[in-house]
């Protein structure tokens, strides 16, 4: 592992029609950190994870990945660092997870090669990696939404990312499927893959991440371990609630102690 | 049944379809006596030769137009396919590029002019001129307006489709009844009075743009998996969508130039096949080319066989077999 960080954001606004986004973010993202990127509808969290794997154009600032700014890689090249899996997938139901999971490895094969037999062994390591094997040669329309949220995480890990971006990857999971994944991607930040995954579970999130990073209207309104960002006014200011029990450290008195409660409107 | 085993199947139907083909008609020959008339043409010296009109019938006549029917039919299938990936909707065909219409106006124009009468090819070469000039104005009104690419491009295919069809029936309106009557031919799709110069027209057009078609089945693959997450693993989605929608227009455009309108081939052999062998390009392209080319061999034939007075309009009997087809996917909205 190497200090420099997975991803530097420096002053970075991203701005969709007329409105900005995400207004002037700056943050760094090391190796094998698990980061919960929360925040109320609409304050700019898939918008900003979007610009972080390089498919939306930044308005001002920079964001280097691995090193490099990303004005200065192809898209190909960002895909070799970083995956994004994007909310509530449901494309190409026809095709088997083997052959989903296969499409991962076109940023390292290229648009007119076949794949290899290195490309081959990945794809079966991280469907085995994913808990998949059994269910290979499946079509993705045939899953089960936990299922199939780990087929399209067994996608991104194809690439070999160094940067996994998630966008609500437990959206529609019952609790069982929720912690089965959030196992998975504990278990893929043990490797030194840097987790960056927008969770819309408070409680969930503050469980499973080492950081978490609260967005409201664009802006980061906290960053920091879980157990101090769950008791700071930040969170509950930005959606509107008051966090009971916030004294509790996931670990200790667990989430139960957690409760929210809608604040009166002046 | 495996996907290989199927398009090997495929293969052999076409195979079986351009034999029934080349038999079936008005003149009827035996499968042995195309088996020496073939043998003959190679240079062996095999069994009695026909008379010379059969000869004749069968080899300029027959046999370049039931190839044509062949190709034509490949192409219709693969340009649909295409386009349903780059339009990420089963329901998409060449018509959303306003390709027929551009064809007809170019067509109709020349027809007008006189040029189809004066000029070898006329009527053809201005049909494929019209048929790329409206694809390349779909995509550029598409690119200037301001909404999402996709449904630009669907929207401004309708418009430039509406709007070419003005200009047609504007141009028809004011023509001679017998010029009329001569494009109305060609409208209507058809492969009578096709031959050899056709043949190698479209095999020129056709089959190079079908092997860039393949040779791109990983981008393609790609774009399976919707716009977003296409990009997000590297494909330059703008770029090759740009390709492909050329190669589709070039494929149409040829097609069209050469056979007038066929509809439902684009639509119905890819929806079939997906269902049998996957919707990954590698598979699904060349089973829909066999079953595209399978199925306008087998409507050319009824358009000549069924009638002993006048060939039917080819682009009627495809009509009369997509339409029935249409309402079942319809009906089964699932496999839509």
């Amino acid at each position: 592992m190497t200090d420099a960080p997975v991803v530097r954001v420096r002053n970075v606004t991203v701005r969709r029609g007329i409105r900005d986004v995400v207004r002037d973010v700056s943050l760094d993202v090391a190796n094998g950190e698990r980061i919960a990127l929360v925040g109320p509808n609409a304050a700019g969290k898939s918008t900003f994870l979007s610009s972080i794997a390089g498919l939306l154009p930044i308005q001002s600032g920079g964001i280097d990945l691995c090193g490099q700014s990303l004005s200065v890689l192809s898209g190909r090249q960002i895909a070799r660092q970083a995956a994004l899996v994007v909310a509530l997938y449901e494309g190409a139901p026809r095709l088997t997870v083997r052959e989903s999971t296969e499409l991962g490895r076109y940023p390292h094969a290229g648009p007119l090669q076949g794949l290899t037999d290195i490309d081959h062994a990945v794809v079966e390591h991280v469907i085995a990696e994913t808990g998949l094997t059994p269910l290979a040669d499946r079509s993705l329309g045939s899953l089960s939404a936990g299922e199939r949220q780990r087929a399209l995480v067994a996608r991104a890990l194809a690439q070999e990312p160094r940067l996994l971006l998630l966008d609500e990857p437990s959206a529609h999971l019952d609790v069982g499927h929720a912690l089965d994944l959030f196992a998975l991607l504990s278990t893929i930040a043990l490797r030194g893959v840097a987790i960056v995954a927008v969770i819309h579970d408070l409680v969930a999130a503050a469980h499973w991440a080492s950081r978490m990073i609260v967005m409201n209207d664009g802006a980061l309104a906290d960053d920091g371990p879980p157990a101090s960002v769950m008791k700071g006014a930040a969170l509950g200011q930005a959606f509107g609630v008051n966090i009971l029990g916030a004294h509790s450290a996931p670990g200790q008195d667990g989430a139960a102690t957690w409760r929210f409660e809608r604040r009166i409107r002046d | 049944m495996t996907p290989r085993r199927i398009t090997g199947l495929l293969a052999l139907g076409l195979l079986l379809s351009i034999v029934a083909a080349l038999c079936l008609g008005t003149v009827r020959y035996t499968p042995i006596e195309l088996l020496t008339e073939g043998l003959r043409a190679l240079g062996f010296s095999a069994g009695a030769p026909l008379d010379e009109a059969h000869t004749i019938i069968l080899n300029e006549i027959r046999f370049p137009r039931v190839l044509l029917a062949a190709l034509i039919g490949g192409a219709l299938a693969v340009t649909g396919a295409l386009l349903q990936i780059v339009f990420q909707n089963p329901m998409a065909d060449a018509s959303l590029l306003g390709v027929g219409s551009g064809a007809a106006l170019g067509a109709v124009i020349a027809v007008k002019l006189g040029w189809s009468f004066d000029i070898f090819l006329a009527l053809p070469a201005a049909a494929f001129a019209g048929a790329l000039g409206a694809a390349f104005m779909v995509y550029g009104v598409a690119q200037s307006t301001k909404s999402s690419s996709l449904t630009s491009l669907i929207l401004t295919g309708l418009a430039v489709s509406a709007f070419l069809s003005g200009l047609t029936s504007i141009v028809l309106i004011a023509s001679e009844e017998f010029r009329v009557r001569a494009v109305f031919f060609w409208l209507a799709g058809g492969l009578e009075g096709r031959g050899y110069i056709h043949l190698a027209i479209a095999a020129a057009l056709i089959v190079p743009a079908c092997l860039v078609i393949a040779i791109l089945h990983r981008p393609l693959d790609l774009l399976l998996l919707g716009e977003m997450e296409a990009r997000a693993l590297g494909l330059n989605v703008p770029r090759m969508r740009l390709v492909l929608l050329g190669l589709a227009a070039l494929l149409s455009g040829a097609t069209t130039s050469i056979a007038g309108s066929v509809p439902f081939i684009g639509l119905m052999a890819p929806h079939a096949m997906r269902g049998l062998v996957g919707s990954r390009t590698p598979r699904l392209l060349p089973a829909s080319f066999f079953a595209g080319a399978a199925l306008v061999v087998l409507s050319d034939l009824a358009a000549r066989a069924l009638s002993d007075r006048y060939d039917l309009p080819l682009g009627a009997i495809t009509s009369l077999c997509g339409a029935p087809y249409l309402i079942h996917i319809l009906r089964r909205t699932d496999s839509v």
